[in-house]
């Protein structure tokens, strides 16, 4: 199977008084047809940012280097016109704030219509039915009477549920999402995910998953990438590498989380804090957090590797990791 | 969304009344007027106000109250005309230049620097005596030191706008830049710009007036309020009526803007 988003050597940088800073830092991965791709990380790791890049969203004052395939074209060499077709038509984003992320001014039915009039050749009656049913689709009753309101007559859940709407209004083949859950109630989360889900089946569509929340992985998605300081340091099949993570940071990532099914165990956490964007350490990234570091590390960047069972990792010393195992297991 | 009678601020209410009446008499000056403005009545020179003559006559033997009357035809012009061209105007360079940054914000800080260095009224009195004075002339020439104001205000609140996701959204969307800037960006950007016309109209009105005053706005024998004050300075010490009158006229137009504009602001501050 071809992947249906191929991101290679994706770098972004920006200037900061004179010295560039690097937030995304060659990063590469694949998304397949259909596939739930988690990009996970804490805040500042540039997940964010990687979303960003692809959707060329970034300010001015950035530059992004390497290419983002899909479909056979090139994101990052498109010109404006032929990526604002791809945009919102094809690949769709969501953003961690409903509340910010539609416009307060304009009536949901509007917000909706203005994604069909852009990518769709449908009739103004061909376009009231499909907001319609969008709004059926996403799970917002009362529909008719819903479209007519302005998004701060919404709570955060619906104003999602709005969000995702006006996303998938075209059809795309590709949801990206930037933390759609993170400034919800955890019940509504839960909703909001399952949605996802649904629709992901639905529509045949693919997801890239932006967040920092292990639980939201394990539940959503089918293969995840871990980010550190703007690199991928693992990715692999979820269950993979929640059973046998082969970095260090991942390792300590998922001993932070409670599981249930196992003895009861202190807490793991990663001493430090992640490096700010000015202050990346040479060598690996994470080797001043790092129980395994050996003097290779400080000196030497990883390279991202295949390990087995379709992971890759991007440390020297994988195999210690997987021997220490994780905690409490 | 809708207000009830008694949550509308007091300020609107009584702008709203004050402005409501102007345009009344505006629209409908000679069903008000008791005379015509322009008629001149030897037998009734500089006559202090009477029954007949509420607010006195000129030396022409005019009737005050009907000159004054007639002039807010002229006047609620003045506040349209004089800041219509500068808002529509600037409204769309101030989108536009938030929207670009960069040089072309760069640029526009020039620009503004170099039009807030003189004072308004100077700058005015220049561009109308190269015109010519006139009504048409003075519109002109408000519209080009005018925008800048509005053109900055936008700018600042687009600048703070386009951070928000919703832009980022937009754009997100496959819309174009002019969409994301008209349609998603300007809508939320012109409160504070709607507040400031209101505020200009009644500025354009004193300004107005102040123009008619100095010969270089409407011109005699039209009826308007800062030419009818000029008719009477000569005579302030005899027939002061035929100044005060309709300066009173001016304050309360003026005023009537004020209040409209300070009540809006207070309306639109607690909705958000």
């Amino acid at each position: 199977m071809t992947p249906a988003l191929q991101v290679r050597h994706l770098s972004t940088t920006f200037g900061h008084h004179g010295t560039p800073v690097t937030a995304v830092d060659d990063i590469s991965f694949d998304v397949m047809p259909g596939e739930v791709l988690g990009l996970v990380g804490e805040s500042g790791s540039g997940k964010s940012v990687t979303l960003r890049s692809i959707m060329r969203l970034m300010p001015h004052h950035s530059a992004v280097t390497g290419s983002v395939l899909w479909q056979g074209c090139d994101l990052m060499t498109m010109t404006e016109a032929e990526l604002r077709r791809v945009r919102g038509g094809e690949i769709s984003m969501i953003f961690q704030e409903p509340g910010t992320a539609l416009n307060p001014v304009l009536p949901v039915r509007v917000q909706i219509e203005e994604n069909l009039r852009a990518h769709t050749e449908l009739s103004a009656a061909g376009r009231a039915a499909r907001c319609l049913e969008l709004m059926d689709l996403v799970g917002i009753p009362d529909a008719k009477r819903r479209l007519t309101q302005y998004p701060h007559q919404f709570s955060g859940g619906m104003r999602q549920r709005v969000m995702i709407a006006i996303a998938l209004a075209s059809n795309p083949k590709l949801l990206l999402a930037d933390e759609p859950t993170t400034a919800l109630d955890v019940t509504i989360q839960d909703q909001i995910l399952k949605l996802i889900l649904d629709l992901r089946d639905e529509l045949a569509m693919s997801v890239v998953f932006v967040t920092h929340d292990l639980g939201v992985v394990a539940a959503t998605c089918d293969r995840m990438a871990v980010m550190y300081a703007g690199r991928i340091v693992e990715s692999g099949p979820v269950p993979a590498v929640f059973a046998q993570p082969n970095h260090a940071y991942t390792r300590g990532l998922l001993g932070s989380v409670p599981r249930s099914g196992t003895e009861r165990s202190p807490l793991l956490s990663i001493e430090g804090t992640p490096p700010g964007l000015t202050s990346r350490p040479a060598g690996c990234a994470f080797h001043p957090r790092c129980a395994f570091a050996t003097d290779l590390c400080r000196r030497e960047s990883p390279a991202l590797q295949d390990r087995a069972a379709g992971q890759a990792a991007a440390c020297f010393h994988s195999d210690r990791v997987i021997a220490a195992g994780l905690a409490g297991s | 969304m809708t207000l009830s009678l008694r949550q509308i601020p007091r300020p609107l209410l009584l702008g709203g009344l004050l402005i409501g009446a102007s345009l009344v008499l505006a629209v409908f000056p000679a069903t008000f007027a008791p005379y015509d403005p322009v008629a001149m009545d030897y037998n009734a020179l500089m006559h202090a106000p009477s029954w007949a003559h509420p607010m006195g006559t000129d030396n022409f033997g005019r009737d005050v109250l009907s000159r004054v009357i007639h002039a807010y035809t002229i006047d609620m012009q003045i506040a349209f005309f004089g800041t219509i061209f500068s808002f529509s105007f600037g409204i769309v360079i101030g989108a536009l230049v938030g929207y670009a940054g960069g040089l072309a914000d760069t640029i526009f800080g020039r620009i503004v620097d170099a039009v807030i260095t003189f004072p308004f009224l100077v700058l005015v009195i220049a561009i109308v005596s190269v015109l010519g004075p006139g009504l048409v002339n003075m519109y002109v020439a408000l519209a080009v030191v005018g925008w800048v104001f509005y053109a900055r205000i936008i700018a600042a609140e687009v600048k703070v706008q386009k951070r928000l996701d919703y832009a980022d959204a937009g754009r997100a969307m496959g819309y174009t830049p002019m969409r994301v800037i008209f349609r998603h960006l300007l809508p939320n950007a012109i409160t504070p710009a709607i507040v400031y016309l209101v505020t200009d109209m009644a500025l354009a009105i004193l300004l107005g007036s102040s123009l008619g005053y100095l010969g270089l706005g409407a011109q005699p024998p039209t009826a308007e309020w800062g030419v009818q004050i000029a008719d009477g300075k000569n005579f302030m010490t005899t027939g002061w009526w035929i100044s005060v009158f309709p300066g009173v006229a001016i304050v309360l137009t003026g005023l009537g803007f004020s209040l409209i504009g300070d009540g809006l602001a207070e309306v639109l501050r607690t909705r958000k």
